[in-house]
């Protein structure tokens, strides 16, 4: 019997921000920079590229492929083929992000499907601590 | 505090101070030291001291250099410090309390 696509990386989170606040932090540069990048570059609609440069050099990037406003973002994710980098091209596994209201906060829950077994662990320790990061994040102002 | 010990709270992390402790180093150059690991969880170990103040960080074109800064542990080296002359103060009490009798004998004799 053979698992349909396994769900290796599931996080959830509260943040204690509304929605609309919390999107604003995946979908623009200033926000993605606030958690998750030094530099980063978006075109969120589906099929619009995005390129995250993390701490000290390597890059993220993918393509996003679903973006409902405020409720659900999916984009496809690995890392640019430098040295060092985990062997997980982009385009090569899938983030499914869902922010649902709950009163003034938001619940986030993410999934990361397709990674190769042996970067899963670091990937989930990269998501939590990320994410930790998002959350303090969006108590700032975005311009 | 919290930040600074949590920061510390790990091997690659210490060992990543006691590089750049001497000499301000660019990313690539501390990756080099941890074979064993990946770039971007090198660079999240270097975020992560960067976010609790343990190291500076400078860009320089499109490298980003690293070097220690000190007074980011200020206040988990006055914490250890102040654990440490605890107890440094509870060992002369307890000294001083064993000598005590022999001293006042000592004291009454000569009187």
């Amino acid at each position: 019997m053979a698992e349909p696509d396994v769900t290796l990386v599931e996080q959830t989170l509260r943040i204690n921000a509304a929605p609309e606040t919390v999107w604003r932090f995946w979908t623009e540069p200033e926000g993605m920079c606030a958690w998750w990048g030094t530099a980063a570059e978006l075109d969120p609609r589906p099929g619009g590229i995005y390129r995250v440069e993390m701490e000290g050099g390597p890059v993220m990037a993918g393509r996003y492929v679903e973006l409902v406003p405020h409720e659900r973002i999916v984009f496809t994710f690995g890392w640019e083929p430098t040295e060092g980098a985990p062997d997980v091209p982009p385009e090569s596994t899938r983030v499914e992000v869902t922010l649902a209201p709950d009163a003034d906060d938001t619940i986030l829950t993410l999934r990361h499907l397709g990674l190769p077994e042996q970067y899963t662990s670091e990937h989930d320790e990269g998501w939590s601590h990320f994410l930790a990061r998002l959350q303090h994040a969006t108590g700032t102002r975005l311009a | 505090m919290d930040l600074a010990l949590r920061a510390l709270a790990d091997p690659t992390r210490r060992e990543i101070l006691r590089l750049v402790r001497e000499a301000e180093l660019p990313a690539g150059e501390i990756a080099h030291h941890f074979p064993t690991i990946t770039r971007p969880a090198v660079s999240q170990h270097l975020r992560v001291l960067a976010d609790a103040g343990l190291v500076d960080v400078r860009a320089d074109g499109n490298r980003r250099l690293y070097r220690l800064q000190p007074a980011g542990l200020r206040d988990a080296t006055q914490f250890l410090g102040e654990m440490w002359s605890d107890r440094l103060e509870r060992l002369k009490l307890a000294a001083e309390r064993e000598e005590w009798p022999e001293r006042t004998r000592a004291a009454r004799r000569t009187r």
